[in-house]
């Protein structure tokens, strides 16, 4: 075992512990969203100690995706990782900022997506645990591919199995057959790595688990068309996707978070309550929300002009269940949710027109005033879907405020770039 | 309604038009009440104001808040275990369409307290100033937000999911309303539409998936309408960014493989198209 490993091993045990201690300290409030919210930071701890477990006990584990069908390496008991989460949890812990700036001094140049510049940095430094086979995620966009070819050349992730699922362009039912065809070959390479196998009847219970949560997460999406908005930018929407897609994928426990979220939910929207005192202005947030400066920038909104996030794409819940009464059909359904269904990739990847239809319904069913476009930087594609976004906004007569910023990095466009810009742009369309 | 002729009709280009599909489901409803599923019609006609003053609830922008909470929840169509189908279709022939007709294929919603009923919905709408531009916004309106009290479309893609409140049920909404609340809807916010029917049906898991083969079918040239309707605003991915001959161009041959690929999946596409309805005219 080489240091650079006691390194991502240290961080994981440290990441167990303080995310435990968010959760204890979650629990001692009064307020039950708080207490359901802070149960995140639970799971957060106790699958970093899945891995923990698994690396003292000297047991296999890998890296996979969200969008690489997680059912699977839960169904098959393999404990799993996702390296691409790593800028994203990274927000919680100070020096995000040098972080980034190390990302430069490696050479990386600043117009690669921050959160891929991360990722590279977080094997390059070897932040993570090392795990026995790598699921690989070379899609959406064409950074991801090359987060790949830069593990493959790492000194201590370079020979590690991998294999990644090749995704096809188009959202059709050819498609569908292809990527389900490479599920079984990702699940046939697993197999080969660690030894387990996977049954079928145990996938299905998974899928079916999983299924349980995605209704219920649709539940609670249309709770969140109810003015006022039950709930703002702090909870809800990401913290979904992060337990259905990330740390309680087809758990029994992340299914009961769920119920308890839309119970709390429907109370509140029965008693009329909003997020904000007084909701003035119903925001679509068109990208993943600020990260780097989320807490700074996202009350500042909701105090100063009652804007409330109802929507973000990581909330969007265009998810529809697994029919689980025939084999070939599960293997399509975790094929179909992978390929277009998942945030980010069902944005950037394929033709435009299908998200188009979510931005009108999501205006539609949320009663959105306006729809923010932040043009992460990383997001190139925004810049080619960006006119016909814009244009479909036109004609349903809603306004579209284009920022362009980092979503990591508030050095980018600052924070208080953004506020001012926000704020004109409320005033220009008379509601600031 | 009267057979249409051919696929194509006026200038719409070859294999864009809804025509065919209109005959298939009208062929499909006479199958259907010849298998014995029980059928009721009713005849909503007149001016959109006029059909919403019969109705039991409000229609119209705000009439509803877009929510139905679990508990206050009568019936649910088109759950992804019933199984559901949104179908819309347009005609510039608006002679193929009955005005105002509403055919309910199945059980009614008054008779289904607590059931979640298979649900397929088809909207035919006829107008000869139709054109492939009013494509998107027709097929967008079959998803009324919050337009009609004490019924909620859910968010799902490719499916239409809905809830019937208590309340309303209460006071009488029944497809007859709900057909006439689609009828007034789409009359009122496109004026172009001549004549419109609407087709429920509500018998069965099978039934519904033979409309799917119906909308699976129109989706294509569904799509492709999108497509051109984006074009004309000037909008059209496809397009060449690089300015320059292509002779000269150092991705032409990407872009011939790109081309070669594309025409590859469209024939492979309609050659299954047309042996699943050959497969089906048979049996």
């Amino acid at each position: 075992m080489t240091t650079e490993e006691h390194r991502g091993i240290r961080s994981y045990k440290e990441d167990r512990e303080r995310y435990a201690g968010f959760y204890a300290l979650s629990q001692q409030s009064e307020n039950p969203e708080i207490r359901v919210a802070g149960r995140l930071a639970k799971f957060v701890s106790e699958a970093r100690d899945t891995i923990l477990t698994a690396h003292e006990e000297g047991r296999p584990f890998v890296n996979n995706n969200y969008c690489t069908a997680p059912e699977i390496t839960e169904a098959m008991d393999i404990p799993w990782l996702m390296l691409y989460e790593a800028p994203f949890m990274a927000v919680s812990v100070e020096g995000l900022s040098d972080q980034i700036d190390e990302t430069g001094a490696m050479g990386l140049g600043t117009d690669l997506c921050t959160a891929i510049r991360s990722s590279i940095y977080y094997v390059e430094k070897d932040l993570v645990p090392v795990p026995s086979a790598v699921i690989g995620f070379i899609f959406p966009c064409d950074g991801m591919p090359m987060l790949h070819q830069v593990i493959k050349h790492s000194k201590t992730w370079g020979h590690i199995p991998m294999f990644c699922p090749d995704p096809p362009y188009f959202n059709d039912d050819r498609s569908i057959d292809y990527f389900a065809n490479e599920l079984k070959k990702m699940t046939a390479f697993l197999e080969k790595e660690t030894g387990a196998k996977l049954d079928m009847d145990r996938l299905r219970e998974v899928v079916e688990e999983s299924d349980r949560q995605y209704l219920l997460w649709q539940e609670y999406n249309e709770l969140r068309r109810a003015v006022p908005c039950p709930h703002g930018y702090g909870l809800g929407g990401p913290m979904c996707f992060a337990v259905s897609q990330m740390f309680k994928v087809g758990h029994k426990d992340g299914t009961e978070w769920f119920q308890n979220l839309v119970d709390l939910t429907e109370e509140k929207v029965e008693k009329g309550i909003g997020a904000v005192e007084k909701e003035k202005i119903r925001l679509f947030w068109f990208d993943i929300m600020p990260s780097g400066f989320i807490f700074e920038f996202m009350p500042w909104l909701e105090e100063e002009f009652g804007a409330v996030v109802v929507m973000d794409m990581f909330g969007n819940h265009p998810y529809t269940t697994i029919d689980t009464s025939d084999e070939q059909e599960i293997w399509r359904g975790l094929a179909k949710r992978g390929l277009f269904d998942t945030p980010m990739v069902r944005q950037a990847m394929g033709p435009a027109e299908g998200f188009v239809d979510d931005l009108v319904r999501i205006v539609k069913d949320y009663q959105i005033d306006v729809v923010v476009w932040p043009g992460h930087m990383g997001h190139k594609e925004t810049q080619g879907t960006f006119g016909i976004m814009r244009e479909a906004c036109r004609e349903l007569g809603v306004p579209f405020m284009d920022i362009r910023m980092d979503i990591f990095d508030r050095r980018y466009t600052t924070p208080d770039q953004i506020k001012d810009k926000f704020a004109r742009f409320f005033a220009g369309i008379g509601v600031g | 309604m009267s057979e249409p002729a051919s696929r194509d009709v006026d200038d719409a280009p070859p294999g864009q038009s809804f025509d065919l599909h209109i005959a298939e489901v009208a062929r499909l409803v006479e199958e259907l009440g010849a298998a014995g599923r029980p059928t009721r019609v009713w005849h909503a006609r007149g001016e959109a104001d006029a059909l919403l003053e019969k109705l039991p609830m409000r229609v119209g922008p705000g009439a509803h808040s877009g929510l139905i909470l679990r508990k206050d929840v009568f019936a649910e169509l088109g759950s992804p275990d019933a199984g559901s189908c949104p179908l819309l279709l347009w005609t510039r022939r608006s002679e193929l369409i009955e005005d105002g007709r509403i055919t309910l294929v199945g059980p009614g919603l008054q008779e289904s307290e607590g059931a979640s009923l298979p649900f397929g919905q088809v909207v035919m709408v006829g107008g000869e100033a139709l054109d492939k531009g009013d494509q998107s916004a027709l097929e967008l309106k079959q998803f009324v937000a919050n337009q009609i009290e004490g019924y909620m479309i859910r968010r799902a893609p490719g499916r239409l999911w809905s809830r019937v409140g208590r309340e309303i049920a209460g006071k009488g909404f029944d497809f007859e309303a709900l057909g006439a609340a689609l009828i007034a809807i789409f009359k009122g916010e496109l004026p172009k539409i001549r004549t419109m029917q609407v087709l429920f049906v509500t018998s069965g898991r099978e039934d519904v998936e033979r409309l799917g083969e119906i909308a699976e079918e129109a989706s294509l040239i569904g799509a492709e309408l999108a497509k051109e309707a984006w074009r004309a605003k000037g909008f059209d991915p496809a397009a060449c960014s690089v300015s320059h001959d292509c002779g000269s161009c150092s991705e032409q041959q990407d872009c011939d493989d790109i081309r070669e690929v594309v025409l590859l999946r469209r024939q492979a596409k309609r050659a299954a198209q047309s042996a699943k309805k050959a497969k089906r005219a048979e049996g």
